[in-house]
């Protein structure tokens, strides 16, 4: 392996006062290059679970019956008015026991630190992605819908076939920018030793001094992974785009 | 590339002159004429630092130490608790004056920061799991998930000797809270503690210390900022005069710490004064 600029990065770096000595620490080094891939992970695993729960809860929100919307309603509030870091919390310390309680014992519990975050942040995020569905359809013109119900579509139809395709459009810059908060938001699974990139830079500066130097190769972890995320659903947008529709 | 440099060495520049200036202003000046000495400490539990229910005021070995530093001083005692992930940024920041986070001395940490001497006590890795794990010497915990504190020197043997999965946990507390909700096999943490946590506490009966020996032992030192030499030498005239009066080894007991072969190494060495 190629690994010959490593030192001479560290001794340039060092040459300016920055310490990034652990960059040729065989151990910590591996562990720093593995909080990157797990964090590009949490992101991938949340977009995609976070948009499956949003239509579902979407769906729920604008069905118009009772038994549906209630709950849905209630989830939304609940998770929207609660910290994120709180909700880490209480699934991973409260939950997570409840069902090792249930299943009888901690060896039998299947769900990890790591299932507990792409868990929570999907259901947080869905909520916000259901909000900003609702919003796009209700948005759709009613003369459409009318069209059709005429046409004899039944009611899932629609919301498959009418309603979610220009919901999604409507709503698409409020989804990628939650999408953008989510990315965010898997830095939080350092709070229960989940070794993405925060947690495995700050398992490194506290044995060391090097929390600047860390810090500056954290923001640019999430800065490259945000802009990813936000370029590709400007790609998506204009793909989507309809030539003649809401311009 | 020229720019990049430039911008590089001027961030540097801004950087150590913040260092230097922090040095400029050593802590023994600052805290005779502040008139109060701020002590970083943690609280994760008895013996070393914890609230005491009854009074719901701060107490321990740590608070203890605290105290008489700042009476030795002449300065009113202000403490911060602090996590063993943030501690070493206080000290290094200023925002404490002093660390007694019951943490040991090992090269690495040396190397950054300052310390007294003369110990005054010694501590190592005890490990807690439920009862029947079947463990009973270190080498058995190889990938068995084990949380610590995140910061912990235990975290480094863990897995690299002995090739144990390692989680860092937020501080002392939340170990323990994740072992209990069965997150991990075990915790290792500083063992006096957990020797009081296993004996006193009815919620832990289900849980024991099954591996005999301490994860590395090491002597307990006071941490100050590197390169403040006078608070080293003030302080550490006080650590050796515990020990020549006795006043830390009545100070250990009562807060239910072992005296340890080591500990009588060093009180040896300060035999108390003959009257």
């Amino acid at each position: 392996m190629s690994e010959s600029w490593l030192p001479a990065f560290v001794a340039a770096a060092r040459s300016v006062g920055l310490n990034y000595g652990f960059l040729l620490n065989a151990f910590e080094r591996a562990a720093w290059i593995d909080g990157v891939v797990v964090s590009i992970e949490l992101s991938a695993l949340g977009i995609v679970s976070s948009l499956i729960v949003g239509m579902v809860i979407a769906a729920a929100l604008t069905s118009g019956r009772p038994y549906l919307d209630r709950p849905a309603r209630a989830f939304v509030e609940l998770v929207r008015n609660t910290p994120t870091l709180v909700q880490i919390f209480c699934a991973f310390f409260v939950v997570n026991m409840l069902i090792s309680q249930a299943l009888g014992g901690p060896q039998n519990n299947p769900l990890t630190a790591y299932a507990w975050v792409v868990i929570v942040l999907s259901l947080h995020y869905g909520a916000y992605h259901a909000e900003a569905l609702r919003a796009g359809i209700e948005a759709v013109p009613r003369a459409m819908r009318e069209s059709a119900v005429s046409l004899g579509f039944s009611r899932r139809e629609i919301l498959t076939h009418v309603e979610l395709p220009l919901a999604v459009r409507f709503a698409w810059p409020s989804l990628v920018n939650n999408m953008v908060d989510l990315v965010k938001a898997t830095s939080l699974g350092s709070a229960i030793a989940v070794g993405e990139v925060t947690y495995a830079s700050l398992m490194i500066w506290v044995n060391g001094d090097n929390v600047l130097e860390l810090m500056i190769f954290i923001l640019l972890v999430y800065a490259a992974l945000t802009l990813l995320v936000a370029g590709l659903g400007t790609l998506v947008e204009n793909r989507l785009r309809m030539p003649g529709y809401g311009q | 590339m020229k720019a990049a440099r430039i911008l590089g060495a001027l961030g540097a520049a801004v950087f150590l002159a913040g260092v230097s200036a922090a040095h400029a202003d050593a802590t023994l000046d600052r805290v005779k004429s502040r008139g109060t000495v701020v002590v970083g400490v943690i609280l994760s539990g008895p013996p070393y630092g914890y609230i005491d229910p009854a009074t719901q005021k701060q107490a321990g070995l740590n608070i203890d130490l605290a105290d008489e530093i700042a009476r030795r001083l002449g300065a009113r005692l202000e403490t911060v608790a602090v996590t063993p992930a943030n501690r070493v940024q206080f000290l290094q920041q200023g925002k404490v004056d002093l660390l007694i986070p019951n943490m040991q001395l090992n090269p690495e940490r040396a190397e950054i920061m300052g310390y007294v001497p003369t110990p005054y006590g010694d501590a190592g890795g005890g490990f807690i799991t439920r009862k029947g794990s079947g463990i009973t010497q270190w080498k058995d915990l190889k990938d068995k998930t084990v949380c610590v504190s995140q910061g912990s020197n235990y975290a480094k043997p863990l897995a690299e000797e002995y090739g144990a999965n390692v989680k860092g946990m937020p501080s002392q507390p939340d170990s323990l809270l994740a072992l209990k909700a069965g997150s991990c096999f075990a915790s290792v943490h500083d063992s006096a503690g957990l020797h009081l946590l296993v004996e006193d506490n009815p919620e832990w009966k289900d849980f024991e210390l099954p591996i005999a020996t301490d994860l590395i032992p090491l002597p307990s030192v006071i941490w100050v900022r590197k390169g403040e030499k006078d608070i080293e030498n003030v302080l550490d005239g006080f650590v050796q005069d515990w020990y020549r009066t006795g006043w830390l080894f009545e100070v250990t007991r009562k807060n239910r710490i072992k005296i340890t072969p080591l500990l009588e190494e060093w009180q040896a060495k300060y035999p108390a004064a003959k009257k």
